[in-house]
């Protein structure tokens, strides 16, 4: 039975294994990596560690009802909050990439310099070549997916979702028009 | 303010009569525009006024340069054409806030975006992950295979002798000719007692180095007074006496 020696693999791993990986390392075919994949899930339910697949692969992770514990155990406090320069930044990067720096600036409105080095130092972003134009690319990092719990950036949902309701964009484009025609009629 | 002087200024302007401090008034209150006013023209008046006074009030004149300094910057950034504000002002308002409206939009769904990543990036937070490097049993060489694989001894022995200092190199059989300048002075100055003689007589048989130090001894003696010489032509007989002309200082 492959199911004990994957949980021992998964256990060692320090990173993602992606399943052709444990297949190799198994010596057996993939769907038979998939089957074991879940009867694991399956057996770890209401278990201290769970199976997740992330960044491409297959890890187990703490439960999170350990968190606190475990914080305790290993004396790692909590990092900080994104703040919202860096998360607007980040979900610019990880809907665009490659995106340049210019651009992410262009779309915030704001020079967002201190924001990419910050996610650089985080290890969530990283520099992915030059634009034609000689800009610094930046693309999502493998340890993005994991901290943020995806298999893929195919995994971030539409980000059509947070547009502004028609509502709510008739009402700014009813104020935008009042500000430009007052604007207009009386030159400051 | 302007110094009593200069507002007194009176000007007679195609499109202005009046007292400078008018004009400036009229200027910023947009009552006259700046474009037609001939600020060469105001210059002249002033040049006018400062002749007829014969004196020059240097706070008076700080404060027209100063004056006058503003109008013509004001006056060049209306003449120039403002690409910013005139892109903006071609728009109709309602484009303006067309195009206004299409960079908010775009920046709200990555703002929303932004917050989503946030809060789901703390809710992950729960999870945590093995970062322990791997047991040694699984790196690729473990310390018994390389016990194996290389004797110690051996590598200490490597290492020691890189780690001790190699001794002196002995330098001892390499010949080095040497040929001392007072040396060959002496040999020279004997030579000077007997006469006039010629360079090769002095180097004959002689290696290089020592034909070598011995014309550094007699660019030595030539510049102590002690001996002249001259060749007659390139690669001829140097001809060596000693010098008569100063009295020598052995």
């Amino acid at each position: 039975m492959i199911e004990r020696e994957l949980e021992a693999l998964l256990f060692l791993a320090p990173e993602p294994v992606p399943v052709d990986e444990l297949a190799d390392a198994l010596r057996v075919e993939e769907d038979e990596v998939q089957a074991a994949l879940r009867a694991l899930g399956d057996a770890l339910a209401g278990r201290g560690v769970v199976l997740r697949e992330l960044a491409g692969g297959w890890t187990l992770a703490s439960h999170p009802d350990a968190e606190e514990a475990a914080r305790r155990l290993l004396a790692r406090p909590r990092t900080p909050r994104l703040t919202p320069a860096q998360a607007e930044t980040l979900s610019i990067v990880a809907y665009l990439q490659p995106v340049s720096r210019p651009e992410v600036a262009r779309i915030r409105g704001v020079a967002s310099e201190s924001a990419a080095s910050a996610l650089v130092e985080r290890g969530l972003i990283e520099e992915a070549g030059r634009s034609q134009f000689g800009a610094i690319l930046y693309r999502t990092t493998p340890l993005f997916l994991k901290l943020f719990g995806l298999r893929s950036v195919d995994e971030l949902p539409d980000p059509s979702e947070w547009d502004p309701s028609p509502e709510d964009e008739a009402a700014l484009r009813e104020r935008l028009l009042r500000a430009g025609e007052s604007r207009g009629e009386a030159p400051a | 303010m302007a110094a009593p002087g200069i507002t007194r200024l009176e000007l007679d302007l195609d499109v202005f009569a009046g007292p400078f401090d008018l004009l400036l008034a009229l200027i910023l209150r947009e009552e006259l525009d700046l474009l037609e006013v001939e600020l060469a023209d105001v210059v002249l008046a002033y040049l006018d006024h400062l002749e007829a006074r014969d004196e020059l009030d240097l706070e008076a004149a700080t404060e027209f340069l100063v004056l006058i300094a503003a109008l013509l910057e004001l006056k060049s950034r209306l003449m120039l054409p403002r690409e910013e504000i005139e892109e903006l002002d071609e728009l109709a308002p309602a484009e303006a806030a067309e195009e206004l409206l299409e960079r908010m939009l775009a920046y709200a769904r990555f703002r929303g975006a932004g917050g989503f990543l946030a809060a789901r990036r703390e809710a992950e937070q729960g999870a945590l992950y093995r970062s322990a490097p791997l047991p040694p049993a699984l790196r690729r060489a473990s310390l018994e295979q390389a016990e194996q694989a290389y004797d110690p001894a051996v590598l200490g022995q490597a290492l020691g002798g890189m780690l001790r200092t190699p001794a002196p190199l002995d330098l001892r059989h390499i010949a080095t000719a040497r040929v001392s300048l007072s040396e060959r002075l002496a040999v020279l100055r004997r030579l000077l007692r007997r006469g006039t003689f010629s360079f090769d007589d002095a180097v004959q048989g002689a290696d290089r180095m020592t034909v070598a130090v011995t014309l550094f001894a007699l660019l030595e003696l030539y510049k102590r007074g002690e001996a002249e010489w001259e060749q007659q032509e390139s690669f001829g007989p140097v001809t060596v006496r000693a010098d008569t002309s100063v009295p020598a200082v052995a």
